[in-house]
């Protein structure tokens, strides 16, 4: 019975939600009227800036950004936002396993993962941009440094939870090493791991900003990055706009893959996590 | 060594010590020695940490003994096997596999073909009672039901030697009693093309009493006492009244603590005590 509400839930709207953004545009607005467009341009502008600039940007071409729009922008930043969190995901979540069943790897790694963890994204990004250049790669790796240390720790944790007996249950019925691997250590801790990835993601985007602020070529960083030099306020709101709308449509949609792909868990209804 | 046949299980001077955190070195079985024969239904009752769930785990082969040798079959257990299937006490059902596939999983562990061992696993979940639940996530069962799962999983993957470690000791009274219909009803079914031994934990006297042809008696590590449970099956509450089901009742009493031992015969009585006072 619990089934059915959940699968209503995830299509489900809050109209709690909406009213929340409905405030927001109106608070905006009512500042608008105090503040010189300079400073805030109202929400209608930003709007028609962004349908101004989504596929060609006049403007940016007097910055040195010729032929570029919001959208082949965000579609780059988008694609580094991926591939940094799967590659991230994916380094960081194997870590944690292995780092969970062997107590020395352990022990020699925690340390090393955590003390990263700590650096601040402003203090490295430097360091990858003399090492890795202001390509794509810089700017990747960076991201996937933080996501792969988010995804070692929670990983680490699900598997140090997992109950024991699962594992000793699938022995006495005959399983394989490999199989306790695919069939009980990672399903098993799937919910938590995805959790992490779905913060890792939310993360990530600002990082690819900050990464691309900081020294790149394209992306929507870039654009902030060249629009805060001209002072164009609108310009930089589209553009965040953009990027916090992305975000915002790409936690949803691996909401619903992780709904999906966790439904025998409790903790994989909408708004449980 | 062989062993002789008719034989299932053979415990030779089996121990088992643990380090406990404070450093001191806890017994868990002294040199236990004992035979169960093939088929039969043996209960080990005792007071908590007396080493009933250590031989378990020793049997399952998820934990080597510190000394001595345990056979099973013809075989020194050393480590996990399909043979000896394992009901645990805590919920052990995977709950990221649907019912179904929980019963099918030993099968499909060992190779059987998908459609042979979905026929298994859905006769074994319609003998339990819950070929109406086959495509549900164990999360929407109950505890009863979840028990059910494991007990069908264990017949399903058609261990010789079945080990039940206090199965359905969280259970309420009708639930238990139920499953103690369902578990005896697969046993006997399925005991007739090949003997299906049980080894069944439990603290529940009436519990071992309705269950179980031998029931051991452990404490402290050690084997106290050996019963031999001869009233016929099915046994029902009036089975519980016959004179020797009444005294063996009062002998596990009284190793459990729960009355006192008469001094020369034994055999114990609170009755006999109350009209001795």
């Amino acid at each position: 019975m619990g089934r059915k509400s959940r699968r209503r839930g995830i299509l489900r709207i809050d109209p709690v939600g909406i009213f929340g953004v409905f405030l927001l545009i109106m608070i905006w607005q009512a500042l608008t009227l105090a503040l010189p467009p300079s400073s805030l341009p109202t929400p209608s502008s930003v709007v028609a800036r962004i349908g101004r600039d989504f596929i060609r940007a006049e403007e940016l071409s007097f910055y040195g950004l010729a032929d570029t729009g919001l959208l082949n922008s965000m579609i780059y930043t988008a694609t580094n936002v991926m591939i940094a969190v799967a590659l991230g995901s994916l380094v960081g979540t194997i870590a944690g396993f292995v780092t969970a069943r062997f107590h020395n790897v352990r022990a020699i790694l925690d340390p090393i993962v955590m003390t990263m963890g700590t650096i601040p994204i402003l203090v490295l990004a430097p360091f990858f941009l003399i090492w890795f250049g202001v390509e794509r790669m810089s700017a990747v790796l960076l991201v996937v440094l933080y996501v792969a240390v988010i995804l070692y720790i929670f990983a680490q944790r699900a598997a140090d939870n997992l109950d024991p007996v699962y594992e000793e249950y699938a022995y006495t019925l005959g399983a394989s090493s490999k199989r306790i691997v695919w069939d009980i250590l990672i399903p098993g801790t799937v919910p938590q791991v995805l959790g992490g990835i779905r913060i890792a993601l939310a993360g990530a985007w600002g990082l690819e900003a900050i990464a691309e602020l900081l020294g790149a070529q394209y992306g929507i960083g870039k654009i902030i990055q060249v629009l805060a030099g001209a002072t164009d306020v609108q310009g930089i709101f589209a553009a965040l706009i953009v990027l916090g709308l992305v975000a915002v449509i790409s936690d949803g949609l691996a909401a619903l893959v992780f709904a999906h792909v966790a439904a025998w868990s409790a903790a994989a209804r909408p708004g449980g996590n | 060594m062989r062993l002789e046949n008719g034989i299932a299980i053979k415990a030779s001077q089996l121990s088992q010590s643990f380090r406990r955190a404070d450093g001191q070195l806890v017994d868990a079985l002294s040199s236990v020695n004992f035979e169960v024969l093939k088929g039969q239904f043996v209960c080990l009752i005792g007071p908590s940490g007396c080493g009933k769930t250590t031989l378990l785990q020793i049997i399952a082969g998820l934990l080597l003994p510190s000394s001595g040798i345990l056979e099973v079959g013809n075989q020194v257990v050393t480590r996990p096997s399909p043979e000896r299937g394992m009901v645990f006490q805590k919920d052990s059902v995977f709950p990221w596999m649907r019912v179904i596939n929980n019963v099918e999983y030993g099968l499909a562990c060992r190779g059987v073909g998908s459609g042979e061992r979905r026929a298994i696993a859905e006769h074994y979940l319609e003998r339990v009672g819950l070929a109406h639940v086959a495509r549900a996530w164990p999360r929407e069962l109950s505890g009863g039901m979840l028990k059910r799962v494991a007990v069908a999983t264990v017949f399903a993957n058609g261990a010789s030697v079945l080990l039940l470690d206090e199965p359905f000791g969280a259970l309420d009274y009708v639930t238990k009693r139920h499953l103690h219909n369902v578990l005896l009803t697969l046993w006997a079914e399925t005991g007739r093309n090949k003997p299906r031994t049980v080894l069944f934990v439990t603290h529940d006297v009436d519990e071992a009493l309705i269950l179980a042809d031998r029931i051991l008696v452990f404490h402290t590590g050690r084997i106290v006492d050996d019963l031999a449970l001869v009233a016929p099956r099915p046994r029902t509450t009036d089975t519980l009244l016959m004179p020797q089901m009444v005294q063996n009742k009062h002998l596990l009493l009284a190793h459990l603590g729960l009355e006192t031992k008469q001094a020369g015969t034994g055999a114990t009585s609170s009755i006999v005590r109350a009209a001795n006072d």
